[in-house]
């Protein structure tokens, strides 16, 4: 520019640099495009697998719908910075708060003197806690899983995230617990208690324009007030001690009535065992009554004298001991006395022949 | 050269406006983000409220000035209060309220700030809370009969009687109303505590009655079908014992009814069998036989 004057030295060292910074004013006008282009390019950016962008365009939302609004992870197109502003909201993280506002001893600002007090009563300030159906009291602790679902209401309408958790979580928990009676809140209504109190804590989310979505509502904690824990115990092991004198009583059941089963089986069987060889020992007998008769036809005399014999000589045998005495004179016996081998009991005989040889 | 000073006063030209636009456009221009409403003050007088987000304008600084309000919605809880049922009983409630400024102007004028809105929050919700559950039952909030709850009915009552007042008088929309807590007053714990002690008792004892009457009907109903199983055994053995006899006796006449001569001479010789055992003393004629044999040798 300024190309006045006899070059001097200095000048003419410097002027390959002035010649370099010469050409580049003259080409002043790229470098403002390039920088106009650069700073038109400035809004492209990219969002994180795990986020959803918002545009604000002079602060307002573009898109009509939520669905038009949120944009999903990749690159994304925005004008730059005073016209637009990208709002990234991490909707797929799981938040998590621990609500405590039905703890005990977690209520209020003041909680050193709950244990004092504690034994016979409940300070409502101080201790947290709620009323079931049958105005019992129950302690609990609860810890909340939540996303974002609306990232627009989340970002610039819904109130923050914790308060309207908090209180929601803790209303919907006082109504459903005041519903239930104790018993099956503290048994099997658990499952049920948590759900309901969910469902409602996500409807007043939404009438609270909250843009959460409550994903899982935990019991950390629920128990009756320490000071019934024994009576509470105490109806505990009752149910527990019916339940055991049911489960013998079904033992000793199921242990006699298969007895008496058996046995009745075993009676049945023996005395069908027994008359299967009582019925085989007639059938041989008859059989062999009818070989014995078949003989006996054929030649009775004979047949009958053997068997005769065969009596008389097993009966003497088998007898303890034998007598002979002589025939009587005259047809009878006088004075004739036996006496039997125990001595005291005796027997005469009359008149009569004797009987034991009869024929 | 002169293409250069011309390129160079262009150059000037767009710089200056550029810069000129900018001035007038910060001063004049209002964006007004999502969630907010911005205030428009004339001399320091709230003149208009630009509710809808985005670009706004207004006259420069000495005329105009704008600022910010966040509409947000926030939560708002009472104190714990306490209060009396229809039914003549003690309670302590929250509430808690869902609010956002509905009418920035009204806002402005009334209250001014945010933390002024909930002390006058606070007063209207706890008469309301006062008024409305003094003409509901206990039951009404806590009951294991459905038919009793009301807390969808209290609430809505809450609401008509606090939505309208709040938006007329401060500019405040309630969008939510409900109750938070319901608890008992300290003085009231124990009796309630007592109640459920006698009411633990009482479960114990029944549990305990129920255990042993079910036991004992399960052990007597097993007896008694034991022994009905034991009788019906009794009675399948006779039938078989009968059945046997009948079928012995059968076989037997069977075989006897064809020699009954020879079946009670065979009779007799074991009868004679059977009494003859090992401690009988037989006495026998020395003329019998075989002793007789002997004698006529």
């Amino acid at each position: 520019m300024r190309k006045k004057g006899p070059p001097s030295e200095i000048g003419r060292l410097a002027a390959p640099i002035a010649h370099l910074l010469d050409a580049a004013w003259q080409r002043m006008h790229w470098w403002v495009g390039l920088m106009a282009l650069l700073y038109l390019l400035s809004g492209i950016t990219i969002i994180k697998s795990d986020e959803v962008a918002v545009v604000l365009r002079w602060g307002k939302l573009v898109g009509a719908t939520p669905a038009l609004q949120a944009h999903g992870p990749g690159l994304m197109f925005a004008l730059p910075r005073p016209v637009d502003r990208i709002v990234r909201v991490q909707v797929k993280r799981v938040r998590e708060i621990s609500v405590d506002t039905l703890t005990a001893g977690a209520g209020g600002p003041d909680e050193d003197d709950s244990s004092p007090s504690s034994e016979s009563t409940l300070n409502p300030l101080t201790q947290g806690y709620a009323l079931t159906g049958d105005q019992n009291i129950v302690h609990l602790a609860m810890v909340a899983r939540y996303r974002v679902r609306d990232p627009a209401e989340w970002a610039f309408y819904g109130a923050k995230s914790e308060d309207a958790l908090r209180v929601e979580v803790t209303a919907a928990m006082v109504r459903s617990l005041g519903e239930m009676g104790v018993d099956r809140v503290l048994s099997d209504g658990r499952k049920a208690l948590i759900a309901t109190a969910t469902k409602r804590a996500q409807a007043g989310l939404d009438a609270a324009h909250a843009g959460l979505e409550l994903s899982s509502l935990e019991l950390t904690s629920l128990s009756p007030p320490t000071a019934l824990a024994p009576n509470f115990d105490a109806v505990q092991s009752a149910f527990i001690e019916a339940e055991t004198a049911k489960k013998l009583a079904q033992a000793y059941a199921e242990g006699t009535i298969p007895q008496a089963q058996a046995g009745a089986d075993l009676t049945a069987q023996q005395a069908r065992a027994a008359g299967i060889s009582e019925l085989a020992a007639a059938h041989g007998a008859a059989g062999a009554f009818l070989a014995l008769d078949k003989e006996y036809r054929a030649n009775a005399a004979v047949v009958r004298e053997r068997l005769y014999r065969d009596a008389v000589e097993r009966a003497i045998v088998g007898a303890a001991t034998v007598r002979w005495v002589p025939p009587p004179m005259g047809g009878s016996y006088k004075g004739f006395r036996i006496t039997l081998g125990s001595g005291d009991r005796a027997s005469r005989a009359g008149s009569s022949s004797a009987d034991e040889d009869e024929e | 050269m002169v293409e250069a000073v011309r390129m160079q006063r262009w150059l000037r030209g767009i710089a200056g406006s550029l810069a000129l636009a900018a001035i007038v456009f910060y001063a004049m221009a209002v964006v007004v983000t999502e969630g907010q409403t911005a205030l428009i003050m004339r001399f320091g007088r709230p003149v208009r409220a630009a509710t809808n987000a985005g670009l706004h304008w207004k006259l420069p600084w000495p005329i105009d000035q704008a600022s910010l309000l966040d509409m947000r919605r926030r939560v708002y809880e009472t104190g714990h209060t306490e209060m009396l049922t229809r039914d003549k009983k003690n309670i302590i409630a929250r509430t808690f309220v869902v609010w956002r400024i509905g009418d920035p102007l009204t806002f402005a004028q009334a209250i001014g700030s945010e933390g002024g809105a909930e002390s006058k929050l606070d007063g209207l919700l706890t008469n309301a809370a006062i008024g409305t559950l003094g003409g509901h039952d206990l039951s009404a909030l806590v009951s294991t009969n459905p038919a009793d709850l009301q807390v969808d009915q209290i609430e809505s009552e809450l609401m008509s009687s606090t939505a309208q007042v709040a938006m007329r008088s401060y500019g405040v929309a309630i969008d939510q109303i409900r109750i938070e807590r319901i608890a008992l007053p300290e003085e009231n714990v124990t009796a309630v505590f007592d109640q459920m002690r006698a009411e633990r008792r009482q479960f114990a004892a029944r549990f305990e009655a129920e255990g042993e009457r079910e036991a004992s009907r399960i052990r007597s109903e097993a007896d008694l079908e034991a022994a009905k199983i034991r009788a019906k055994g009794a009675e399948e053995e006779a039938r078989i014992r009968g059945e046997t006899a009948a079928q012995v006796a059968k076989a037997y006449g069977d075989a006897h009814r064809t020699n009954p001569e020879l079946y009670r001479f065979t009779r007799s010789l074991e009868s004679l069998d059977r009494l003859v055992t090992g401690n009988t003393t037989l006495i026998l004629r020395t003329d019998s036989e075989p002793f007789s044999l002997l004698q006529s040798k």
